[in-house]
C-alpha cells in the first residue's frame, strides 16, 4: 500500500468515525425529544385524571351539602312549626302579661 | 498494511464507544428526567386531588351555614311577626282601657297626680284627650285630694292620646307626659323583651 492509499484508508475511517459519532449525536437528540415528548403527554393524562376525580370529589360534596342542608332546613320547618304553635298557646296570657306592664301604677 | 488496519480499527473502536457512550448518557439522562418528571406530576396530581378535597369541606361548611343562616332569618321573622301581633293587641287593648271606667278612672287620676308631684308647680295645667275632657268635672273631685295647696286648670283644647294626661306648668313651658302613649313607647322595650320570653322560653 502506498502513503497516499494509507492516507485515504484513515481518511475513510476518520470520515466513518465521525459519521458514528454524528449519527448517536443525532440518536441522542431523538431520545431526548422522545422522552420530553413522552413526559408532555404523561403530565397531560396525569392531571386530566386528577382533575377529573377533584371535578368528582367536588361533586359528590356539593350534592351531599345539599341534601344535608335540606335535611337541616326540614328539621328546622318542623321546630319552627312547633315553636310557633307553642306560642300560640301563650298568646293570650303574654297580651295580659304586657297590658298589665302598661297599666301598673307606681 | 497490518498496521494500518490497526490505526483505523482503533479510531472507529474509539468512535463506536464514543457514540455508545453519547447515547447511554442520554438514556440515562432521559430516564432521570423522567423519573423526576413523573414524580413532579404525581405530586402536581396529589395537590389537585387534596385542593379538591379541601374544597368539598368548605363547599359542603358553606351549604349547611347558608341553610343556618336561612333558618335563624326565617325563625327571627316568625317570631318578629308574633311579637309585632301580640304588641299590637296590647297597643289596642291600651286604646280601649279608657271604656273600662272602674280601671280607668283610678289610673288616670293616678297618671294625673304623679305628674304634678314631679312637675313641682303651685299651678299646673292638665291636658287631656277629648273623651276624658268631656267627664273632666268628675276628674276634678278625685284629683288633688292629696295635693295640698296645688292649683289645677284644666286644658279645654283636647290632646290626640290614647288616655293619660299631659301635665305643663302654666306657660307650658315645663311638661310631663303621662299619657298612655308615652307610657306605652317608653315601655316598648321592655314590652318587647318580656313578650319574647313569654312567648318563647322552653
Amino acid at each position: 500500500m502506498s502513503g497516499i492509499e494509507t492516507v485515504k484508508v484513515i481518511v475513510d475511517a476518520e470520515k466513518q468515525a465521525a459519521k458514528m459519532i454524528d449519527d448517536a449525536m443525532t440518536e441522542s437528540a431523538a431520545i431526548r425529544k422522545r422522552i420530553d415528548s413522552l413526559v408532555q403527554q404523561q403530565r397531560q393524562q396525569m392531571l386530566a385524571e386528577a382533575k377529573k376525580q377533584a371535578d368528582d370529589i367536588t361533586a359528590r360534596a356539593s350534592a351531599e351539602g345539599r341534601v344535608e342542608a335540606e335535611q337541616f332546613e326540614k328539621e328546622a320547618a318542623q321546630a319552627l312549626q312547633s315553636l310557633i304553635a307553642r306560642a300560640s298557646t301563650r298568646k293570650n296570657a303574654t297580651v295580659e302579661k304586657l297590658l298589665s306592664l302598661v297599666t301598673r301604677v307606681e | 498494511m497490518a498496521e494500518t488496519d490497526k490505526f483505523t480499527e482503533d479510531i472507529l473502536r474509539s468512535a463506536r464507544e464514543k457514540a455508545e457512550t453519547i447515547i447511554r448518557e442520554a438514556q440515562t439522562e432521559t430516564q432521570h428526567a423522567s423519573d423526576e418528571a413523573k414524580a413532579s406530576i404525581t405530586h402536581e396530581s396529589e395537590a389537585v386531588v387534596r385542593n379538591a378535597h379541601a374544597d368539598a369541606d368548605a363547599i359542603k361548611r358553606r351549604q349547611i351555614s347558608e341553610a343556618r343562616h336561612r333558618t335563624k332569618l326565617r325563625e327571627q321573622q316568625e317570631k318578629d311577626k308574633i311579637v309585632e301581633e301580640i304588641l299590637d293587641q296590647v297597643r289596642k287593648r291600651t286604646s280601649q282601657l279608657a271604656a273600662d271606667e272602674a280601671r280607668y278612672t283610678p289610673m288616670l287620676t293616678h297618671l294625673i297626680e304623679s305628674g304634678i308631684q314631679e312637675l313641682g308647680e303651685k299651678t299646673v295645667m292638665i291636658h287631656v284627650n277629648k273623651a276624658d275632657l268631656e267627664r273632666m268635672s268628675s276628674l276634678t273631685q278625685k284629683v288633688g285630694k292629696s295635693l295640698g295647696s296645688v292649683r289645677v286648670e284644666w286644658s279645654k283644647e283636647p290632646i290626640q292620646a290614647m288616655g293619660g294626661a299631659i301635665v305643663s306648668s302654666v306657660d307650658g313651658r315645663i311638661r310631663i307626659d303621662n299619657t298612655l302613649d308615652q307610657k306605652f313607647e317608653a315601655l316598648e322595650p321592655k314590652l318587647l323583651i318580656e313578650a319574647r320570653a313569654s312567648l318563647f322560653s322552653e
